[in-house]
């Protein structure tokens, strides 16, 4: 049995092979691009967002019972295999509100888009979200301070904009791992349903969109063609709920050192080769038990080359404790279980074409430590066609391969199979 | 006692530098920049240029900041840096272009490298000063003219054609 550092590393090799040798490099610096504005260079008010329409077909198989469950149904509500949906729907203003003194930057967006973070599932509504309002003060060189809710400093994955986010679906170690999911006590657990109105989602609170409430301080240093930079975030550990729901605070670390092929070219598609690494930790009150606490734990190191026509990237991450065991199961949330998993994933422009043919593996160990541990593969083949600079057609399909040690549960997954999905992205 | 009284100063100098340090990056150390060349001075640098253009930034718009250092850098491509004049005044919203931290600093130096002026109106400066509570730092390129508008006229009246990308 080859664990998931051998088989991520195998695979790594396997898509750097078939692109063949990359030049250059292509990779942001989210943690300043979403951050803070151009200093002097920011308009007052920069109205912009995104919308991103879909449609997702499933093709796995009904457990025997003639019933399924969350990975076989498409979200958020997990109603039924097919679904056009709004994936994404956000609109926001940020820049620099007193232009004369542009050290002072501000960040607005409210998600309106039908996902976790706006669906309340079975037992809520859905409802529109704030998903960051933050201020950044530029006035220590070194140390730059940014207050509000914001995304959180971690996995490239999570923290990238999403006019970059190259697939439809996060990896199955993002979306179970890093992707929190907060219980309210009136959520309860959903057995398996039959279709075409399983109505799935056990959680009436939004997702966490990888973001939380809190004060980071942050800042990139140039040293010749490399860049370095680091974060330090104290926080509600609430995800985009705002107001914190207990005394525990989350702490946040990150550092990258990338290396600029262009110099200081900036902007999402520079071209950078980047090594990161970054740790979380926390505590969650039990939503159903107030006295407990449990620990919450994430870290993860990542590489990310992107030179045109080729991009490789790859992220490893592991957790402990509050380890997701799916969304019909909110009241399992509780737990001190671990899991990691990781991703490698390779790109290819096409030249002179606006085309970009994608392919990915991940994969995911949930419960490592327990008898019902379960293995979540998938391969991501996809091709992207680029509109424009900002409007982009995205076709996934992606073969996957879930299942655990435990029967019930295996019986379950075994029968998860291939799913379609195609997305239209505009930004503006 | 003499150690404690040493360890108590340098834990008073290990305390105090970051917040000095913070001072002055808040604070900011702002430099002087000399006064700009007469018109009549200016002419002279180059005496051969096929062309002499003004680019005027007075918009808000950062957009626009861009626009004019392309202008000015296409420009120089086309003529060479030694056969056309340029100069840039900014006044107005459009001074931010010469704030010693914008964005564009890289770019201003190299444009100035090859010859372009930068002119700051000192009735901007003077009026944004009120609003900021200090003058804002300049960058070291720029030079200052006692109203960007009258430099225009000037600059227009000695044959430079003025334009606003």
């Amino acid at each position: 049995m080859k664990s998931t550092h051998q088989r991520l590393t195998a695979t790594a090799l396997g898509i750097c092979l078939g692109l063949g040798a990359a030049g250059s490099a292509q990779a942001a610096n989210w943690l300043m691009l979403q951050g803070t504005e151009k200093a002097d260079n920011a308009p007052r008010a920069k109205v912009w967002g995104f919308i991103q329409p879909e449609y997702q077909q499933d093709f796995s198989d009904a457990h025997p019972t003639d019933t399924y469950i969350p990975p076989k149904l498409i979200g958020p509500g997990l109603d039924d295999q097919s679904a056009f949906n709004i994936r994404r729907a956000r609109i926001g203003v940020r820049g620099t509100g007193f232009p004369l003194d542009g050290k002072v930057n501000y960040f607005l967006l409210a998600e309106f888009g039908n996902n976790a973070i706006t669906n309340g599932g079975r037992y809520g509504d859905y409802t529109p979200a704030l998903t960051d309002a933050s201020v950044t003060l530029n006035y220590i060189p070194g140390a730059r301070i940014r207050a509000g809710l914001f995304k959180t400093p971690g996995a490239e994955e999570a923290l990238q904009g999403i006019i970059a986010l190259p697939y439809i679906n996060y990896t199955s170690v993002t979306n179970q791992l890093l992707l929190e999911r907060f219980p309210d006590d009136g959520d309860s657990n959903i057995p398996p349903q039959t279709t075409p109105s399983a109505d799935m989602n056990g959680f009436s609170q939004s997702a966490g969109a990888y973001r939380d409430t809190g004060i980071q301080i942050f800042d990139s240093f140039d040293t010749g063609k490399w860049e370095h930079s680091y974060a330090a975030m104290l926080g509600n550990g609430n995800g985009v709920q705002i107001l914190d729901d207990d005394s525990n605070k989350d702490v946040y670390l990150y550092w990258s050192s990338a290396y600029l092929f262009d110099g200081k070219a900036g902007g999402p598609w520079r071209s950078t080769m980047k090594l990161f690494g970054w740790y979380q930790d926390g505590k969650r009150t039990n939503a159903y038990d107030k006295n407990q606490e449990q620990d919450r734990t994430r870290y993860g190191i990542g590489a990310f080359y992107l030179k045109r026509p080729f991009r490789v990237s790859a992220e490893y991450i592991k957790g402990e404790g509050m380890i997701f065991q799916g969304q019909h199961t909110p009241q399992a949330m509780f737990n001190d279980f671990k899991a990691e998993g990781g991703y490698v994933e390779g790109a290819y422009f096409v030249p002179n074409t606006p085309f970009e043919l994608q392919l990915r593996y991940d994969t995911y160990n949930r419960n490592v430590d327990q008898p019902n541990k379960a293995t979540f593969d998938t391969w991501t083949a996809g091709v992207q066609y680029h509109i424009n600079k900002k409007t982009r057609a995205t076709l996934n399909y992606a073969f996957r391969d879930f299942s655990s040690d435990a029967a019930g549960p295996n019986s379950h997954l075994e029968g998860v199979g291939d799913r379609v999905s195609v997305q239209l992205t505009a930004v503006f | 006692m003499k150690q404690a009284h040493a360890a108590r100063k340098a834990l008073r100098n290990a305390l105090l530098a970051p917040v000095l340090l913070a001072a002055l990056a808040i604070g900011g150390t702002v430099q002087a920049n000399d006064p700009a060349d007469p018109v009549d001075q200016v002419l002279k640098e180059k005496p051969f240029a096929d062309a002499r253009v003004v680019l005027q930034i007075s918009d808000p718009d950062p957009f626009k900041q861009t626009l004019v250092l392309n202008v000015a850098q296409n420009l120089l491509k086309f003529y060479g840096p030694d056969r056309v004049d340029i100069e840039v005044v900014a006044f107005g919203p459009g001074l931010r272009l010469l704030f010693a931290d914008n964005a564009q600093a890289g770019r201003i130096a190299t444009l100035a490298d090859q010859g372009v002026r930068f002119s700051a109106c000192k009735n901007t400066i003077t009026n944004m000063g009120k609003k900021l509570g200090r003058e804002p730092a300049l960058n070291p390129t720029a030079r200052i003219v006692p109203a960007g508008i009258v430099r225009l006229i000037k600059l227009n009246q000695a044959g430079y054609f003025v334009a606003k990308p």
